[in-house]
């Protein structure tokens, strides 16, 4: 299931739109991080809204989306995982995409949790600002959709964390804990680890990798219109 | 086993015509059951974020209990138990090609389902600032559609094009009101012959 690219000069100079406070953004630096592929990418930091078109990055992606890969020859790359993947393929170290058909199974539905996790947190946090609310509004059926499923992902993941901590690192692992690292950077009042400890326990380890480290979640206080 | 396979399913869904498409194309109609699964954004369904915690559709419950999600990772493992001509290229250039056009079909969803309940709101309430935002999306990825059908033409028939495609569909459902055929005259002509498929028939939008 994994793909080798052969060695392709348009990813010697690969560009990426980039912001230090995106979690699909940050999956791609971990990747790069873990790769040794960092040096291979200049990073262009783009600020994007849900209303804050950037015309820079929709030359690149039509869809005003970041992470965006654009390589040597002009081919562009969307979106996350697609980069990733991408990614995963120019190295000769150890893989963050199983080779092992049941193994990329599991790592590929992993990523999809963390991601629409991701994309819960971001659509909540958007409904919270465009709306003017308090955080801890309890009375609206569409946050309270929302905190369900937030229970229930932090749930499924407690069930899965052993799973996790025996499986090889990889794409899946990435894409969880980014989404933990949004929910703790823009949720912070959510206390989620007393009531998870394996997760927490799991989580404390993917925040010691070098490379997770390296790609903290920060504001930089980019002007934003969210 | 394969066989036994059960997916949580819609009648409009595009991220679920995908998986029709591939179903189809690759002639797995038979190992599938198709449950309707009703997803609202205000009321939950216990049943589908039991085995979902994401709560959305399509949802895939395998034959031995597993679970897959999301539409990306459901056509991809769908496309291996398939017979005949996969719809994954094999060779790297044209698999990103192909997985790039998935990620552009599946974001547009994406910008038009958010854009959809937005515009749906009292009008009081609209935010006038997403509205546009959310058109000025659709209309620069027309036109980068516009500019790649020479592309999706030269290819192989795939993955990229099945999520274009639904798409597109999708966009007539929902945004009947949005004309673009005629200043988009390759996609409108495209989408037609996209839609003319049997794989697109079987699994054509049908209004409930």
């Amino acid at each position: 299931m994994t793909f080798v690219s052969t060695p392709h000069p348009a990813s010697q100079a690969m560009t990426l739109h980039w912001s230090p406070r995106s979690p699909f953004v940050r999956k791609v630096m971990i990747v790069l991080h873990e790769t040794g592929l960092l040096d291979r990418v200049t990073c262009v930091r783009n600020v994007v809204g849900m209303n804050q078109l950037n015309d820079q990055v929709m030359l690149d992606n039509p869809l005003n989306k970041i992470p965006t890969l654009v390589l040597a020859d002009g081919r562009k790359l969307y979106d996350s995982r697609v980069i990733c993947d991408f990614l995963d393929g120019l190295h000769n170290g150890t893989r963050l995409v199983p080779a092992d058909r049941a193994r990329y199974l599991q790592a590929m539905t992993w990523q999809a949790l963390g991601d629409g996790f991701i994309d819960v947190l971001l659509l909540w946090r958007n409904w919270y600002n465009d709306r003017g609310l308090p955080h801890d509004c309890a009375d609206d059926p569409f946050l309270n959709a929302f905190n369900a499923k937030c229970h229930a992902v932090l749930a499924a993941l407690e069930a899965q964390a052993a799973e996790l901590e025996a499986a090889p690192f990889g794409l899946g692992h990435i894409a969880i804990g980014c989404a933990l690292g949004q929910l703790d950077f823009r949720w912070s009042f959510i206390a989620w680890r007393p009531g998870h400890p394996a997760l927490a326990h799991w989580y404390q380890q993917f925040q010691s990798r070098p490379a997770v480290v390296a790609t903290a979640i920060r504001d930089d206080n980019a002007p934003s219109a969210t | 086993m394969t066989g036994g396979m059960t997916l949580h399913w819609s009648p409009l869904s595009p991220f679920v015509r995908k998986v029709m498409c591939v179903i189809h194309e690759r002639r797995l109609a038979g190992q599938v059951r198709c449950v309707r699964t009703k997803v609202s954004r205000y009321v939950p369904n216990a049943a589908l974020l039991a085995i979902n915690p994401l709560m959305r559709i399509p949802t895939l419950e395998l034959g031995n209990g597993s679970v897959l999600f999301d539409s990306v990772v459901i056509c991809e493992y769908l496309d291996t138990l398939g017979h005949g001509p996969g719809l994954y290229p094999q060779q790297a250039d044209r698999r990103w090609q192909a997985l790039r056009w998935q990620a552009l079909g599946d974001g547009l969803c994406d910008t038009l389902i958010v854009w959809r309940h937005e515009r749906e709101r009292p009008e009081a309430q609209q935010q006038q600032d997403f509205l546009h935002a959310s058109a000025l999306k659709l209309s620069s990825t027309l036109q980068l559609l516009e500019h790649e059908v020479a592309q999706l033409d030269t290819v192989a028939y795939g993955i990229g094009h099945i999520a274009i495609g639904c798409a597109l569909g999708y966009l007539a459902v929902r945004f009947a009101d949005v004309s673009w055929h005629a200043s988009h005259p390759q996609l409108a002509q495209w989408q037609q012959r996209f839609e003319a498929r049997e794989s697109s028939q079987l699994s054509a939008p049908a209004h409930a």
